[in-house]
């Protein structure tokens, strides 16, 4: 493809960006202004004095939420790739067997009941929720990470060492991006899961996107449940389509 | 593998020594006056003694040294020990408890190394099951010891532990408990099923149906259950007050309506992806032989196509189940009842034991509802293939 082709293509590409950019238009102006929705919040729940969660500002719970999700998805990205990349070297062979079984009998473990035995293990906050995000966002990475550097052909393998690449360039120029769309689908599901059970952890004292749900169903105002739904349920979707885009990204590139 | 030549089995080796130094290090037990005041931490030592504590070791070891030379048949003893370990483990509670408890209040709980310990033991038993190729059912007749020895300690021995004096204080509701939440997961998975069948075969006639059923399960599937439980709380709730039948129902914003809609809608996808792909790649050729022996279009769909796409369609309830089996426990928030129940309400007590009562049993009906189905797949592709 010529420069001035690629060039197009980049200016095609920003439409798809639209999608997730729009969704995070709206959930950041929803955010800031949920008080426009008042008269709308009054129609669910006309008996109650406020229907506006004012305890803490919707701007500050989505950044807690962001921030939780993040740190814990980023250090399960580590973790994950660089843990099934050392089980598939031939040092860390013996362990492959082993790592692939946890992932998937892992996976059958419900987000819930791990964050809840987090808890007893590390006490309430915010560090059991990392904690217990990171282990379980492991889980589909490492998954991921193993389908894609196993499902790579043993004969893109051979010719690779057979035009003379180190064992550090075959991983890098390689497999990586052979394995990435693979990966990439890991780490959606991953970050889709943390999104949800982070919200959980407005139960086990950590202020996020939670806790006007939580508070709204201790208090019965159906107002206070409906905002943090619709701020969750925002932030999922902006989230969701900006992997999508990604992946249509990196699927392109791995096509090329 | 080289099957004969001595390279050591690292992983039971490091597995094992692991569990040494959490054995030696951690504490064992905690000891509670009473279900208020935090415990006092325990090593292993310092509950039974070094009498005890140092003659534990030796199977430890020894698995250590049979993982040097990994032959068949030492690998086998080693499986033996370990089980044999996993078993002792709650008799070793038992005399703790013996010795530790004495006040009719005061309770024993689980400490970290004994945690960690079930965890690298029950890895070294995947490990040693995946080294000696046993089938999987046999790797859960392995467990059978173990869980006997669990049962007759609890029955006989272990009242002081906390996670059971929990139990006994609730031991009704927590069986209603299990009652709710199968029911609620039968109740979403059977109606999934019958619906997401039903919308496959659409989306294989109508192409617009297909187009536009998966992007909104899709769609649906990124809502935070947590969230959908709540959007759905306002609308059940009006639905509810401006029909009385609907309330006769039991339908409100609360309970089980909402969950039951929740887990439907989460359960769909799945199930109609399984489903669609799997009536879809039936092979053609074999459509072709059917009909060309004068099978009507039904005969075909019926004898031909439905049984051959039978696993991959049971490949989406096991999905759909385990799925279920963990979002059913978040619906106690809005009430549904279920095992999810005990974990917020112990959360919300900060009752630890509480929450091991609700969490431990929903990992273990994901395990099962896991395992029952996978093993039945297997059994209907053995018989496919005959």
């Amino acid at each position: 493809m010529s420069t001035a082709g690629s060039g197009a293509v980049r200016l095609r590409a920003l439409p798809g960006w639209l999608g997730p950019l729009g969704w995070l238009v709206l959930l950041l102006a929803l955010s800031l202004g949920m008080g426009w929705l008042e008269g709308l919040l009054r129609l669910v729940e006309p008996d109650s004095r406020q229907v506006l969660y004012a305890r803490a500002s919707f701007l500050a719970l989505l950044g807690q939420h962001v921030l939780v999700v993040g740190v814990a998805s980023l250090a399960a990205v580590l973790l994950g790739v660089g843990g099934a990349l050392a089980v598939t070297r031939p040092a860390g062979r013996d362990f492959l067997p082993l790592v692939s079984q946890l992932a998937s009998i892992g996976q059958t473990f419900p987000p819930v009941a791990v964050l809840a035995l987090a808890v007893p293990a590390l006490g309430f906050g915010t560090l059991p929720i990392i904690v217990a995000l990171l282990l379980y966002g492991l889980l589909p990475i490492v998954r991921n990470t193993l389908a894609g550097i196993q499902g790579i052909d043993p004969d893109v393998h051979e010719a690779a060492r057979g035009m003379g690449m180190t064992r550090g360039q075959i991983l890098r120029q390689v497999e990586l991006p052979l394995a990435a769309p693979v990966i990439l689908a890991g780490v959606r599901t991953s970050v889709t899961i943390n999104v949800a059970t982070a919200a959980i952890g407005a139960t086990v004292g950590a202020s996020n996107l939670g806790d006007p749900i939580i508070s709204g169903i201790v208090n019965g105002n159906t107002a206070y449940v409906l905002q943090g739904a619709l701020l969750i349920g925002l932030l999922a979707i902006t989230v969701d389509s900006a992997f999508e885009r990604l992946q249509r990204r990196v699927g392109r590139r791995g096509v090329q | 593998m080289g099957q004969g030549r001595p390279v050591p089995n690292v992983v039971l080796i490091a597995l094992l020594l692991a569990g040494v130094v959490a054995w030696l290090t951690l504490p064992a037990v905690s000891v509670a006056p009473n279900r208020i005041v935090p415990g006092t931490p325990l090593l292993a030592q310092e509950a039974l003694g070094w009498g005890v504590t140092l003659p534990a070791l030796v199977p430890m070891l020894a698995v250590v040294v049979l993982g040097w030379r990994p032959e068949p048949a030492r690998l086998r003893l080693a499986l033996a020990l370990v089980v044999a370990l996993l078993a002792a483990m709650p008799l070793w509670l038992s005399a703790a408890a013996a010795a530790l408890v004495e006040a009719a209040q005061a309770r024993l709980g689980i400490g970290a190394a004994l945690w960690l310990l079930l965890f690298l033991w029950l890895l070294a038993l995947i490990e040693l099951r995946a080294r000696l190729a046993l089938p999987r059912p046999l790797g859960w007749a392995l467990l059978l010891p173990v869980l006997l020895a669990w049962w007759g300690c609890l029955s006989l021995w272990l009242a002081p532990l906390a996670l059971y004096r929990e139990y006994q204080g609730r031991s009704d509701q927590f069986l209603d408990a299990i009652g709710q939440h199968l029911a609620l997961v039968g109740a979403a998975v059977g109606a999934a099923l019958v619906l997401g069948v039903g919308l496959a075969l659409a989306m294989r006639r109508y192409a617009g149906l297909r187009r536009a059923g998966f992007g909104v399960l899709n769609f649906l599937q990124t809502i935070p259950s947590i969230a959908l439980f709540g959007l759905l709380l306002a609308p059940l709730a009006w639905l509810s007050a401006r029909f009385d039948w609907l309330a006769a129902l039991g339908v409100s914003g609360i309970g089980w309506a909402p969950a039951w809609l929740a887990l439907l809608g989460y359960s769909l996808l799945p199930m109609v992806r399984n489903t669609f792909v799997a009536l879809d790649e039936v092979d053609p050729a074999v459509i072709e032989s059917a009909r060309g022996m004068g099978m009507s279009r039904r005969q075909v769909f019926l004898q031909v196509r439905l049984p051959l796409a039978l696993p991959v369609v049971l490949e989406g309830i096991r999905i759909t189940t385990v799925q279920a089996v963990g979002l059913t426990a978040v619906a106690a928030l809005i009430g549904a009842g279920g095992l999810g129940t005990f974990v917020f309400q112990g959360l919300g007590q900060a009752a630890m034991d509480l929450v091991l009562l609700g969490a431990l049993p929903i990992i273990a009906l994901a395990l099962i509802a896991d395992a029952l189905l996978s093993a039945l797949a297997d059994c209907l592709r053995q018989g496919g293939a005959t």
